[in-house]
């Protein structure tokens, strides 16, 4: 039997590539955030270098992220009603609450971690503006260690909350089997760390302040990222293929058949295993195409997850034909979110005082 | 209530007799029209549960219904509330065309209602699940959760948007547009709650079916005659025509 489907309707996106920036964004700032934990709450001196360039990409993707979320709700004015209307049945819901907790406590966690730096450097500069606002942010000489311990706990507790509501959210998701997996947050989870481990070696470069022992320590979170994400995706791949799983299978179905998911498959297999390569072998300039893969691999999940998810029919035959607009809801809106990111990354860099030579790793190195 | 547009041209036959025949006119409900006390809940006080079936073999495919929805609900460009989908379904050497008319199945179990991150989706004790669109902000959560495809985002109003089986109309006492301008008769709707309906008669014969059973949503749309392949995703050849002058020819 054959059936031709002659007449159907095609349904449009409706979770547009704002909502892509924003699990990509709020994915690497909770990464980062975790990342500069144990250089400032588990007092490792040698970490410290990492966790200061850790912290300043937790805190422009976390600036930014809730951006493109208010983006995607099609008219951003609406958003008081998560809060006057809320349904706690609703894991978006949720989110709403965890979002500002999360920033919230990222923001003063940060002022708190970074206290002494700041009195250090106003101290030491005069009466220029920026050493002004930097006194003025050190809020006293007192560095508050207890503090930044109690303020990481909070953050460290809203951010777990971050990654469980964001892959719960599309996990519960039935009618979407490519959704429908208990793989996925975990997925949405180790590909934020690959991406955010490679988001801090280009901060490194970015800022001038390249440290290798810091590329060290981001080298590492990015291989047990990347070595998770692929475990994870052939999991999910054997149990769909062996039949293991109903669901698995369906989603598997769905788009084994067509060429641009395989071309797709074999795009998330390199982006994987190429800087997987890298890592290994470590050739010169390692550090600028590894971070540069890891944060590919990391949004290009994102994308292919949200947004080809959205192009299988979910009654009818095919994908339905998606093409990326050039405006607000397309192409401009990934631009935008990069360029306000871009422009929280000179503010932070500016604002936030360099790394001191004491806090850096074994050897210094401008790339 | 009446049921179909042949029950609603036969009533007129009937009415237009009893009007010659009773004097007081005047005080009967409209031509036509079904009672309010048994069309509207809010009216009559009583439990309902609206409900639609569909038999699959008296729609010619004509998407009358699929016009008369957008003209009643105001349903903007490239969107649709309701549509026939059209198979040309081959087997065994012989061709047919097979209809299957699609709209929100107002679910029991709805997908769409516990993933509304505001409440903006509920379902009204009468069985028809809509949107309030006061509190809606536009987030297309429900519009992923749902199984059938049957919601999008309104253009126009940046909110989610749906079939309501016309519930303005049969708040007055209405058929839906669908079933009202339905030429074969193939849409019934009625209220399950009356065991005299239509819809509650064919319901209980047993053999209709709903889409995506599997998923335990417990669909409140019933289809006669429907083939089992048909009733999840279609295994077919895509689609040779789309809605949208911006989409590519396939």
């Amino acid at each position: 039997m054959s059936i031709l489907e002659v007449v159907n309707v095609s349904r449009e996106v409706t979770w547009l590539p704002w909502a892509v920036q924003y699990f990509f964004l709020i994915g690497l700032s909770v990464a980062c955030f975790v990342m500069s934990l144990p250089g400032f709450v588990l007092d490792r001196p040698a970490q410290r270098g990492f966790a200061r360039l850790a912290l300043i990409g937790a805190l422009a993707c976390a600036l930014v992220a809730p951006v493109a979320l208010l983006a995607d709700l099609h008219q951003p004015g609406r958003f008081w009603r998560f809060y006057a209307h809320p349904n706690l049945g609703s894991w978006m819901a949720w989110g709403a609450f965890f979002i500002p907790a999360y920033v919230g406590g990222l923001l003063v966690y940060a002022w708190a971690a970074l206290k002494p730096d700041f009195y250090a450097a106003g101290a030491q500069g005069g009466a220029d503006p920026l050493s002004r606002l930097q006194r003025t942010i050190a809020f006293g000489p007192r560095p508050v260690p207890r503090l930044t311990k109690l303020l990481g706990a909070w953050t460290l507790a809203f951010a777990l909350l971050i990654l469980l509501y964001t892959g719960m959210e599309t996990m519960v998701v039935r009618a979407r089997p490519l959704w429908n997996t208990p793989f996925l947050p975990l997925q949405f989870a180790a590909t934020a760390f690959s991406g955010a481990a490679g988001l801090v070696l280009l901060i490194g470069r970015l800022s001038g302040e390249t440290d290798e022992a810091a590329d060290g320590l981001a080298a590492r979170w990015m291989m047990v990222g990347l070595v998770t994400t692929i475990v994870l995706g052939l999991a999910w791949f054997a149990i769909g293929a062996l039949g293991l799983d109903a669901t698995h299978a369906q989603a598997l179905a769905s788009v084994a058949d067509h060429r641009a998911w395989q071309v797709t498959a074999i795009w998330a297999a390199a982006a994987t295993v190429l800087p997987l390569a890298l890592l290994w072998a470590r050739p010169a300039g390692w550090s600028w195409i590894a971070g540069l893969l890891g944060l590919h691999a990391a949004w290009m999940f994102r994308w292919t997850v949200l947004i080809g998810g959205q192009t299988v029919p979910k009654t009818g035959a095919g994908l339905y034909v998606y093409e990326l607009p050039l405006g607000h809801d397309g192409l401009l809106g990934i631009a935008g979110t990069l360029g306000l990111w871009a422009f929280c990354f000179v503010v932070l860099t500016i604002v936030v005082p360099p790394v001191r030579a004491a806090d850096r790793g074994t050897t210094l190195a401008h790339a | 209530m009446l049921d179909t547009r042949r029950d609603f041209l036969r009533a007129i036959g009937v009415v237009t007799v009893g009007a010659a025949s009773a004097a007081p006119a005047s005080a009967a409900p409209a031509a036509g029209a079904p009672s309010p006390a048994a069309a509207s809940p809010a009216a009559a006080g009583d439990k309902h549960r609206f409900a639609m079936v569909v038999d699959v073999g008296k729609c010619i495919g004509c998407q009358a219904c699929t016009v008369s929805c957008i003209y009643e609900n105001a349903v903007p460009e490239d969107s649709f509330r309701t549509i026939v989908s059209t198979y040309e379904v081959e087997e065994a050497g012989r061709a047919a065309m097979v209809m299957l008319p699609r709209l929100c199945n107002h679910c029991t179990d709805a997908p769409c209602i516990p993933v509304c991150p505001v409440g903006a989706t509920f379902q009204r004790a009468d069985g028809i699940v809509v949107v309030d669109a006061d509190k809606c902000v536009g987030c297309a959560y429900c519009v992923q959760a749902c199984p059938y495809d049957a919601r999008f985002i309104n253009h126009v109003t940046r909110k989610a948007d749906k079939c309501t089986l016309c519930a303005h109309r049969v708040e007055a006492g209405l058929l839906p547009a669908c079933v009202e301008s339905c030429v074969g008769g193939a849409r019934i709707f009625g209220d399950l709650e009356d065991p005299k309906s239509a819809v509650s008669k064919l319901v209980a014969r047993g053999d209709a079916k709903v889409l995506k059973p599997e998923l335990g949503t417990r669909p409140h749309v019933f289809y006669l005659g429907l083939d089992e392949r048909l009733t999840g995703k279609v295994e077919g050849e895509p689609t040779l025509w789309r809605p949208s002058t911006t989409e590519q020819h396939t």
